[in-house]
This record gives C-alpha cells, sequence and structure tokens, in this order.
C-alpha cells in the first residue's frame, strides 16, 4: 500500500484501463443500457385494510385492525392534552410524568413489580408523552394478552406516581439539562425552535432545574385528573385478535367510565424572534451549525398540497435543489434540509438547515439564503415538477403498506378532526398542483426577509467574522441554576457606585497596598457544623493561596483528620480511608466559591472579570445595609454592607448541593494590619448550617507547593 | 397469501411456546425463501412477502472500514458515498469524453498531491500550479456529469428509504420500490456495481470530511469513541477511525478507490437480499439478465491481522467543556466463536430493560448514571471485538463511581450465579425480539442479507435464538472471568473541566 500512496503516478496507467473503461463493453452491448428502456408494468391493485371504528356513549373512540402474521398485540390509548398545556413555570413536567406514569407503578403494583411481570413475559407496557397527546401503549405476545392487558388498563386510570419514581425521573431530566449544550445539533434545534415560535412558546420552550425542581406529585396527578377522560381518548388495537371478542372486552372495561372535562386546544400567539442574525458561540467544534426559521402553516390550509410538491422541489431526498447545490455541487455540506413545515393543528416552522465546516460558514449562509430567494423567485421547471410529483405519487403506496400505518391514520384523522378519506384522496390532490401553484406558496408563504438565522460555532475560525454579514445578536445559552438570588446579581458591568462601595470595604479591611500584599493566608478556626445527625464539632485549619486559586484546609474530625485540597487542576480528599478524587462538578463548584471569598475579591477589584454593582438598599436585622452584587468571574455574591465599609452579611448560591446560602459576618478584629470577620455564621436554605469562631491568621505563610500535589 | 402468513405465525409460536426452533418451522419459513449463488459468484436472497405491492432489498458487501489500512482510512465509506454516482450509462452526458477529462483529473491529482507532500525540496509555486491544474481538470470533467441521475431515477420511481452505511464490517446498501419497478431496481443496482465511475470524487471527499467534522470531531461522545477504539486496538484496523483519519480523507484518489473497488467490489464478496411482492419465477431470470453482468473475480484474501493478547489496562481521558462520560470495554471473539451467544446474554442480563442489572445498579438506585448498558459488536463483530460498558453521569457524579458500580455488577457475574428465572427472562425477551423483528420488509431484509454475509447462512437468523437457548448460568460465570479482567480492559472518559474562556455574559 505503501507504494500505492507514494507512487501513485507510477501506476496509474496500469489502473486506469480497468478503473474508467466498462469491463465487459462487448457483452453489455445486447442489454439494457438506459432506465427509459425498461418498461413499467401497472402497479397491481390492493386496498390497505380499514380499522372498524367503534364509539362508546362516553365519548371513546376505538379503532380495530386485526392482523394475524405475527402472534402479536399492539394497543395505545392516545389521550389528548401534552406539553403544550402544561404552565410555563412547570415546563419539563410532561417528561417526568410520562416518565413516572409508567414507572410510579399503580396502586397494586409497584413500578419494579410490574418491570419484572412484563418483562419476564416480554411485553411492553409504556406511557410516552408528546406536545398535545400522551399515550399508553401495550406490546404483548398474543399468549400473554390476557395476563397484560389488566396492567395496561390500571395503568391509564390508577397510575401512583410514587415519590422515589418522580425523583429519578428529575435526576434524569437534570441530566438532560446539564448536557444539553454538549452537542451542537441539539443547540441548534432547541435555538432555532425558540427563534421561530418565541421563547415562551409552549411549542419552544423547555425545562430548567428551577421548573424540574418545582414539579410535585400533586402535579402530576392533577395532569392525570384532567387529561385522562374516556372522551379525550382513541383507543386502537392491532394484531392477532378476534376483534368481536375484544370489542366485547373493551366495551366492559371502558364503558361505564363517566365522561370528564374536554382537553382544548390553547390559544397559543406566535411570537417568533425578529428576522435577522443569532449566534450562539461554542468553541470546541470544527463545525458551524446553521438554521434559519420563520412561521410555517398547519396541516388545513388548502395550499398544504401544493407546498409538498414544493418542499420535495426544494428539500426532496438527493435529488432537491438544496442537497443538488449545497452538497453535490458545493460540497459545503453533508447534510442540508428544508421546507415548509405543517403540523395538524398548530403552525410549523419554514427552516433551512445544514452543517458546514467553520471556515465555510458566511459562505453558507449565503448560500443557503440565495437558494431561499431562488425558491420565491425562480421559476419551478417541468422536469422539476415532474420529478417531484412522480416521486410522490409513486412512493405514496408507501404510506399505506402495512395495517399498521392505515391505523395511525385514522388515529390522526379522528385526533385532528380530518375527514375520514383525507389520505385516500391525496394522491388527487397532489396530482392537480401545477407549476403556476408552487410558484404562487413559494411567494404566500416563504418569506427570505423574515427569516431569524441561527449560527452555532466557533466564531474565530470563520472565515470573515460574522457581523460582516450584518448585526449579531448573540445568544447566551448558559444554563440557569437554581434560585432567583444568585441570578438576580448578575451583572453585565460595574456601575461608579458599586466600584465606589468596593474602595469603602478595601479602606475598612485595611487598604489596598495591604491588601495586594496577601498572597496566602493560614486561618486556623473552631467550627460547628449543623448536620441532620446533630451538631458536629472540628477544627479547621486552612491555607490558601490565592495567585494560585488553590486551597488545603485540614479538619480534625471526631473520626480522624480530613484534608481537602482543591486547585485548579485537581481537588482530592485525604482522609483515614485513603485519598480519593472530589468529582469535577464539585471542584468547579468549590473554586466558585473561594473566587467569592472577601479577600479574594478585595485583591481583585481591578480585574476586569470582576464587577460590582450597587443595588437598593435593604435592611439586614434591622439595620440599614447598601447592596452591593459582586461578580466575581463568574461566581455571584451579593454583599450587604453598612456605610462604613464594613460587610455585614454574603448571600450567595450554591450547586453541590443547590441552595441558597447566607453568612452573617460578625466581630471583626486586625490581623496585621488586615481587618477580618471572627465569627461568620452560615444559613443554607434558611437553616442554620455551620458556625465559624477564626482564632488566628497568619499572613504569607511560607507556602510548601508540595501540599497541593496529590500524593 | 394467508397461508403463507399463517406459517410464519406458526414459527413464530413455536418459538415463543416451545422455546427452541425446530427444523420443521425453520423449513416452513424456508418454503417462502429462495436463494441463489449465480455463476459469477453473487448470492441473492429472495423472501416472498404479498402483503402490499411493494419490496425491500439490502446489497451487502463484505467489506468494511476494517479491509482499509493506513494511508487509505475511510476509503470503503468513500466509496459507498461513489455508489450513488452513477456509472458509464447513468449520470454522463457524454461517457467518451468524461472518462478522457476523468484520466486527466487523475493524471493533475497525482501530481499536485506528490507536490505538495514532498517531504524535501517542497516548491510552493509547483504546488500551486498543480493545484491549479487539478481544479481545471475538475472543471472539465464536471462539465459532463448529470447531477444525481440515479438518485433521481429512484425518487422518480417513488423510491423510499435509500440510504447506504458503512460499518467496520460490511457495507450495506438499501431502499424500498413499488414492486412493478423491479426490473428498473435490478437495472440500477447491477449498474451502480458493473461499472462505477468516480465522477465528482473530490467533491464528494469534502462531502464525507464533512460528515467527519459532524461525527466526530464537533460530537464530545464522536471525539470519545475515536480515542476509545484507538486504545483498544494496537494492531487490528477496529482501531482506525471508520470515517477515516483526516489526512488520508484529505489524499486518497479516485485511483486509490478504484483500486479498492476491483479487489472488493466483486460478485463473491456480496449478497442481495429482496423481501415484499416478489414473484421468484419472475424474478430470477431478470437477476440473471442484470447482475450476471458483473464480472467473476475472486473473493478478497481473508484479513491477515488478529489482535494481539492485551497485556495492560489502557485509559484515554478527554478533558473537555461537556458533561463527563465513561465507558470501558473488553477484547472478545469473534461472533462466530462458539462463545459468543454467552456474550449476548450477558449483554441482555447487564442492559436490557428496567430489569437489567446496571439499570437497577447504577440508574435506579445508586442515581449516578442516567444510562447505562454493555453490548456486543463494537466496533464490530466479523473480528474480535471490545465488548463495551458505558455510563452517562447524572449531575455531580463522576466517571469514577460510574466505574466502581459498573465494576461490582462484573463481580456479581463472576462469583455469583444468575438466577434461573433472570436467566429465562432474557431467554424469552430474545425470541420476542426476533418476533418482532420480522414485521418489515426493509428490516427482515437487512437481516437476512446480514447473516449470509457474516454466518455464510441467512438461516443463522433463526439459529441464534436457538444457541441463546443453550446458555447455562456456569457460563456466563465462565466466560466473565475469562472476559473482565484488569489487563483486557480499556477505558476511554470525559472530564469536565471548566471553559478556558468562559464567554458568559451575552445579550439575551
Amino acid at each position: 500500500m505503501k507504494r500505492l500512496t507514494l507512487n501513485a503516478a507510477l501506476i496509474l496507467t496500469a489502473l486506469f484501463a480497468s478503473a474508467f473503461a466498462p469491463p465487459f463493453a462487448s457483452t453489455a452491448t445486447a442489454q439494457v443500457t438506459s432506465a427509459t428502456e425498461i418498461k413499467t408494468p401497472p402497479l397491481r391493485k390492493f386496498s390497505t385494510p380499514q380499522p372498524k371504528r367503534i364509539q362508546l356513549s362516553n365519548g371513546m373512540v376505538i379503532f380495530l385492525q386485526e392482523d394475524h402474521e405475527l402472534p402479536l398485540v399492539r394497543g395505545r390509548a392516545t389521550i389528548r392534552g401534552g406539553a403544550r398545556d402544561v404552565a410555563a413555570d412547570k415546563a419539563g413536567l410532561l417528561g417526568i410524568y410520562s416518565q413516572a406514569w409508567r414507572t410510579g407503578g399503580t396502586a397494586s403494583k409497584t413500578g419494579d413489580q410490574l418491570d419484572e411481570f412484563l418483562e419476564a413475559r416480554a411485553a411492553h407496557v409504556e406511557t410516552p408523552g408528546g406536545t398535545d397527546v400522551t399515550s399508553v401503549t401495550l406490546d404483548v405476545l398474543k399468549a400473554d394478552f390476557d395476563a397484560v392487558f389488566p396492567i395496561w388498563v390500571e395503568i391509564l386510570r390508577k397510575p401512583e406516581f410514587r415519590q422515589e419514581k418522580i425523583d429519578l425521573a428529575k435526576t434524569q431530566t437534570n441530566t438532560a439539562i446539564s448536557r444539553r449544550n454538549d452537542e451542537p445539533n441539539g443547540i441548534v434545534g432547541r435555538e432555532s425552535m425558540k427563534l421561530g415560535y418565541g421563547a415562551d412558546s409552549p411549542y419552544a420552550r423547555h425545562s430548567e432545574y428551577a421548573t424540574v425542581a418545582s414539579i410535585t406529585r400533586d402535579d402530576l396527578l392533577a395532569f392525570h385528573k384532567r387529561t385522562v377522560h374516556p372522551n379525550n381518548i382513541i383507543l386502537a388495537f392491532i394484531g392477532d385478535f378476534d376483534s368481536v371478542k375484544l370489542e366485547k372486552r373493551l366495551r366492559d372495561t371502558f364503558g361505564s367510565w363517566p365522561r370528564g372535562s374536554q382537553v382544548t386546544k390553547p390559544a397559543v400567539a406566535m411570537n417568533g424572534s425578529k428576522p435577522g442574525l443569532y449566534l450562539v458561540a461554542k468553541d470546541d467544534v470544527t463545525q458551524a451549525n446553521i438554521a434559519m426559521v420563520h412561521p410555517g402553516i398547519e396541516r388545513n390550509n388548502p395550499d398544504y398540497f401544493a407546498l409538498n410538491v414544493m418542499n420535495e422541489i426544494f428539500g426532496g431526498g438527493f435529488s432537491g435543489r438544496l442537497m443538488q447545490k449545497l452538497r453535490s455541487e458545493k460540497g459545503l455540506t453533508y447534510s442540508v434540509g428544508g421546507g415548509v413545515g405543517a403540523n395538524w393543528d398548530y403552525p410549523g416552522l419554514f427552516r433551512v438547515q445544514m452543517a458546514t465546516k467553520s471556515g465555510t460558514t458566511l459562505e453558507s449562509v449565503e448560500a443557503m439564503k440565495s437558494e431561499v430567494a431562488r425558491l420565491v423567485s425562480a421559476p419551478v421547471t417541468d422536469e422539476e415538477l415532474s420529478l417531484a410529483k412522480e416521486g410522490i405519487l409513486n412512493a405514496f403506496v408507501f404510506t399505506m403498506d402495512t395495517p399498521d400505518k392505515a391505523l395511525n391514520q385514522q388515529v390522526q384523522l379522528e385526533l385532528y378532526g380530518f375527514p375520514k378519506d383525507y389520505f385516500t384522496k391525496y394522491p388527487s390532490m397532489i396530482e392537480k398542483v401545477t407549476a403556476a401553484d408552487v410558484q404562487r406558496v413559494a411567494k404566500t408563504y416563504v418569506h427570505p426577509d423574515q427569516l431569524a438565522v441561527l449560527v452555532v460555532g466557533n466564531e474565530k475560525d470563520f472565515e470573515k467574522p460574522l457581523s460582516t454579514l450584518g448585526g449579531v445578536t448573540p445568544i447566551d445559552i448558559t444554563i440557569p441554576e437554581v434560585g432567583g438570588a444568585a441570578k438576580k446579581a448578575v451583572a453585565t458591568g460595574s456601575n461608579p457606585e458599586g466600584l465606589a462601595l468596593v474602595s469603602k470595604i478595601t479602606e475598612f479591611v485595611g487598604g489596598k497596598a495591604a491588601i495586594d500584599s496577601v498572597l496566602a493566608m493560614r486561618r486556623t478556626a473552631s467550627m460547628t457544623m449543623h448536620t441532620p445527625q446533630g451538631a458536629m464539632e472540628m477544627q479547621l485549619n486552612a491555607l490558601t493561596n490565592y495567585p494560585n486559586a488553590s486551597q488545603r484546609a485540614v479538619m480534625q474530625l471526631p473520626m480522624g483528620e480530613m484534608t481537602r485540597v482543591v486547585t485548579p487542576a485537581a481537588a482530592f480528599m485525604i482522609s483515614p480511608m485513603g485519598t480519593q478524587d472530589i468529582p469535577s462538578s464539585q471542584r468547579d463548584a468549590m473554586l466558585s466559591e473561594m473566587r467569592a471569598d472577601l479577600i479574594n475579591v478585595l485583591r481583585n477589584a481591578g480585574n476586569p472579570k470582576y464587577t460590582f454593582t450597587m443595588a437598593p438598599a435593604e435592611k439586614v436585622s434591622g439595620v440599614d445595609a447598601l447592596v452591593l452584587d459582586v461578580n466575581a468571574d463568574g461566581s455571584m455574591a451579593r454583599w450587604y454592607v453598612e456605610p462604613s465599609g464594613r460587610l455585614l452579611r454574603s448571600l450567595t448560591h450554591s450547586t453541590m448541593p443547590p441552595g441558597d446560602v447566607v453568612t452573617d459576618f460578625a466581630d471583626w478584629k486586625a490581623f496585621s494590619g488586615i481587618n477580618l470577620p471572627t465569627v461568620a455564621t452560615v444559613t443554607r436554605n434558611g437553616e442554620k448550617a455551620a458556625e465559624l469562631k477564626l482564632s488566628a491568621v497568619e499572613l504569607n505563610p511560607v507556602v510548601d507547593e508540595k501540599a497541593f500535589v496529590k500524593p | 397469501m394467508r397461508a403463507v402468513h399463517s406459517r410464519l405465525a406458526s414459527l413464530a409460536v413455536l418459538l415463543i411456546v416451545a422455546g427452541v426452533v425446530s427444523a420443521q418451522d425453520l423449513a416452513s419459513f424456508e418454503k417462502r425463501t429462495s436463494m441463489r449463488t449465480l455463476d459469477n459468484g453473487l448470492t441473492v436472497i429472495i423472501l416472498e412477502r404479498h402483503d402490499a405491492p411493494v419490496f425491500s432489498y439490502a446489497t451487502m458487501i463484505n467489506t468494511g472500514s476494517a479491509q482499509e489500512v493506513p494511508g487509505i482510512t475511510g476509503l470503503a465509506h468513500m466509496f459507498e458515498h461513489m455508489a450513488f454516482k452513477g456509472s458509464d450509462r447513468i449520470g454522463t452526458t457524454n461517457w467518451d469524453e468524461e472518462r478522457k477529462a476523468l484520466a486527466r483529473v487523475e493524471e493533475a491529482y497525482a501530481a499536485y498531491d506528490s507536490a505538495r507532500r514532498a517531504e524535501t525540496g517542497r516548491d510552493e509555486t509547483k504546488i500551486k500550479d498543480s493545484e491549479k491544474a487539478w481544479k481545471d481538470a475538475i472543471a472539465e470533467a464536471d462539465k459532463f456529469v448529470v447531477n444525481n441521475e440515479f438518485s433521481e431515477i429512484v425518487d422518480r420511481a417513488g423510491g423510499i428509504g435509500m440510504n447506504a452505511f458503512t460499518s467496520s464490517d460490511m457495507t450495506g446498501y438499501f431502499f424500498s420500490l413499488p414492486s412493478n419497478r423491479f426490473e428498473l431496481w435490478a437495472f440500477l443496482e447491477s449498474e451502480r456495481f458493473r461499472n462505477p465511475v468516480f465522477r465528482e470524487f473530490y467533491k464528494e471527499r469534502d462531502v464525507v470530511t464533512e460528515e467527519r467534522r459532524m461525527r466526530t470531531e464537533s460530537s464530545p461522545f464522536g471525539r470519545l469513541i475515536e480515542q476509545y477504539l484507538a486504545a483498544a486496538f494496537t494492531a487490528h484496523p477496529y482501531g482506525f477511525a471508520g470515517v477515516g483519519w483526516p489526512s488520508d480523507l484529505q489524499s486518497f484518489s479516485a485511483t486509490d478507490a478504484a483500486a479498492f473497488a476491483k479487489i472488493h467490489y466483486v460478485p463473491s464478496n456480496m449478497v442481495i437480499a429482496i423481501v415484499g411482492d416478489v414473484n421468484p419465477t419472475e424474478a430470477w431470470p431478470v437477476i440473471d439478465k442484470y447482475f450476471g453482468r458483473l464480472p467473476k473475480a475472486p473473493r478478497p484474501p481473508a484479513l491477515r491481522t488478529v489482535e494481539p493478547k492485551q497485556m495492560s489496562e489502557r485509559t484515554v481521558v478527554l478533558r473537555e467543556t461537556s458533561q463527563p462520560l465513561y465507558m470501558e470495554g473488553y477484547h472478545r471473539p469473534a461472533a462466530t466463536h462458539p462463545d459468543s451467544a454467552i456474550y449476548d446474554v450477558i449483554s441482555q442480563i447487564m442492559s436490557n430493560g428496567r430489569t437489567s442489572r446496571l439499570y437497577r445498579s447504577l440508574v435506579r438506585d445508586k442515581k449516578i448514571a442516567a444510562g447505562a448498558a454493555g453490548f456486543n459488536g463494537f466496533p464490530g463483530e466479523k473480528y474480535p471485538s471490545v465488548f463495551t460498558f458505558y455510563g452517562i453521569t447524572t449531575p455531580g457524579h463522576t466517571p469514577d463511581e460510574v466505574a466502581e458500580a459498573i465494576h461490582a455488577e462484573i463481580e456479581r457475574l463472576k462469583t455469583e450465579d444468575v438466577p434461573a428465572d433472570e436467566l429465562q427472562s432474557v431467554k424469552t425477551r430474545a425470541k420476542a425480539d426476533l418476533v418482532r423483528g420480522l414485521a418489515s420488509n426493509n428490516g427482515l431484509a437487512v437481516n437476512l442479507a446480514n447473516y449470509q454475509t457474516l454466518y455464510g447462512d441467512w438461516r443463522d437468523l433463526f439459529r441464534e435464538v436457538e444457541r441463546l437457548d443453550k446458555v447455562t448460568a456456569a457460563d456466563v460465570k465462565r466466560v466473565a472471568n475469562e472476559t473482565f479482567v484488569q489487563t483486557n480492559r480499556t477505558v476511554a472518559k470525559i472530564e469536565s473541566a471548566p471553559k478556558k474562556d468562559a464567554p458568559k455574559g451575552g445579550a439575551k
């Protein structure tokens, strides 16, 4: 192979004969040489079996479709009401609801018992949820149907939502939140939805730690009570059963279930973002993900069919214009797609999306825009029209080639109130579409001037600054932590009052020169910690190296000595049990805490990454206090200060574990010219957590670097 | 038609109720299945299923990225892309002229490539000039291209699901068509392998590089996988990036691709499975007519390199701004090894469903992972591979905690017998999964072609359940003790590092 790569030129001639000449030119002549020579016989007539529809007097609709090919029965209860019906401050409820609905078990069986029972039978009962519906599904071998059917019914009607599984679902949801900025396609999908629908739209919003934290078992029970009524439910069964017998069983099971309140579609305003250019900065990628969006249409729009043809011409498969131009001709991308989106009962989005290497980002934005412009302005050729229509019509058979597809169609039509023959008429509606129709709908529904263009990428590698294309609005995707206090303290820059107050505090503590000379500090203190098991006394000896942002704390505890070392590079714990790494997330939380330390903040008063903003004054324990919001390089604190510059209280927010932390300071004393509080009382989430009494302070002790290295 | 269905149904019932696939039922499945090997060595399987006038097919080439060597990594996948570019009859306005133009592109590229990669005496002017000559030659050749003609024919005919994949083991092509297009399909599918033309090769190379950026470079998970495999395999090509190393992707030529195809894209190295509304009596002559055109050639030689026994544990750590991830793998034998079914059972015990051990320990009880599993077939299964465990940490928990919990579950496998009901549950579900997998034409076509290629007999699709049924608790313990040992382990993890230059506080 070495020969091949190094001396490719030498062997080129030898290879050419075989590589670029038809090997069988002689034998092939008598054969078919073009697709057009092949005759297409008419497609054999066939009709998909249509399910039987039954409506109970309580409003429940049932579809039954026998299919005896395999010994399986599958069922689904589709229930109106989904994520769009949840209040904004409970965003994420539906995900937790649909997890805990199944895992939380029923009145008679825990979720874990259900797992055992179902999995031993290779059966599945699940409770997925979506934008506008939830479902309870059943997938079981015929032989186990009688054993599993009652479970499916009990899940549907009497779920228990046990707290432990709600907590598990919350952990899962918080994991997803913590990871949502890891993959660029996740970011572009989420943020472009917010640009298209508006960030607060029920069709775009998503959970945050705070909304997840607020969700209770009562919320889940209430959502179940609100939606699970027979008049909101469509049942569909397919498989190896006798439909007469199953109908009887379903009537017996659900016939006497009384009606309840009807779920109706919420009124939602389309408040998409202003047209323009938006940037999410992501520095660990070699590609830019680009999406351009504006509102689309609903399915009942009479132009839906013409738009289908337009979409096929624009973004259909490999032969659509987007693939042709941007991938095949320009080689700019691997994946590109687009078209006017239509949802059954709420607007879709017009969307064009692709990914390209960072160095061709602007070129790609322009190329995508010009395809959108061309869609509106350039006529559709006969060739394009016939290719799109023939493709859709010839592939139509695949929309109904299995009985379960026909069944799902009927459920959709029932759910959204469309005529039963909607899909039967679909081909004739496509056939009617003309080039002029396509032109007209493109002009009506595609608006090049209204696009919100989103770029997720690493701007320093773009061929030119994105702003070359116009004003850029950055989008901050930092994941908000729980708790309002710290968030409120977010300051975009210092204000003069804030800077003046910092100078006051600096004076009070000992003056700039004295503080700047403090490179390291050793503090000795006794500490009382309040734990659920009672109070615990300990002796603390903490060595802080400010320039290195490192700390070594030795704690004398009843069970022995523990040493905790935190540096930007490593964090670990040494105990009688041995040395253990501290998880990086906790290390980050500790480093953040250390940044908000009084001496560290004052040392960095001139550092542009530290900002100080004066907020309206408040009373602290009956004393008037000036309020200073401190942003210590991302670590947020709110300080309450006496006009003299004496710090009374600090309010921070901790992520590990989450909560508001209030520290009250008292009994200030001077140590070698540095004024420090000797008593600190810590309250966490309103509960007393610890008291600290400072007994000795050593300034600039000899620091042994080895003390910060993992043994 | 119904008779056919009931036969399939009775097979399935027996699978479940009796717990084994009896020869008779396999025979009944066989009645609907015909298989032939053409004179040129091509194997074709037809499975009749007449529910709707449609059919699906899968063409499997027994060549994947494991057949690459340094310098041409990514080429198997690159060929997969080229197989949509047409032939001397599809995709050209004038083949005679295009052929000459493509030859000039290759000459120009060879000159440019040797200039830019010269190790001594690099001549910038020469590089620039030769690059321009190459690009000019491409522009000339592009004049004869009918863009995407192959896919347009398929689209127009109502084809759906047209796609292809390249794994470490195989390259597969598939789509579905209405059944009145069978002959058109036979023409197209045979045509693209009869004389594939490497037109627009260098543009497509950029597309493939973009695919690499998307799947690997811009995804923390993609980066982790690449590093993990590179660490796990020192000699075997399973350790190479399947999509190709960037330098190879920017170097290899259409000439390289043609040479690769000449060796590997031969009928004796291909299996085609067709499932759907196809009448074999009518279909065989069509298949003979079109696929008989492919020239006979020997099967490519078997791979020589075998991964040597691992001597020490290997660890790779990626420090990323993304959330942590943990994975570890242990070398295990190929899919054709007698112990393979035991590994499948272990994977099921550890990972399948909410009763699986990793779910219960890491997700449900310890809440240190949002998901955890141990699975086979990575990155392939034709050759000895790595049984891979992973855990996705929950906030505040670390890869080390995940590792510890996985190791505790592995220890249980080694020291305790799997309870009978747990083993039975796993076997029951494997059988049911097989039945559920029989539902779709497309899925069946891919499965049949895959099993025929991997095991030399599509019937192994059914035999696998039989083999799984024979696995005992003692088997599990033995294999766990042989496999899951420290010196056989490769660890790969992402540890979250704070952002270097956090761009916080941008406008909302």
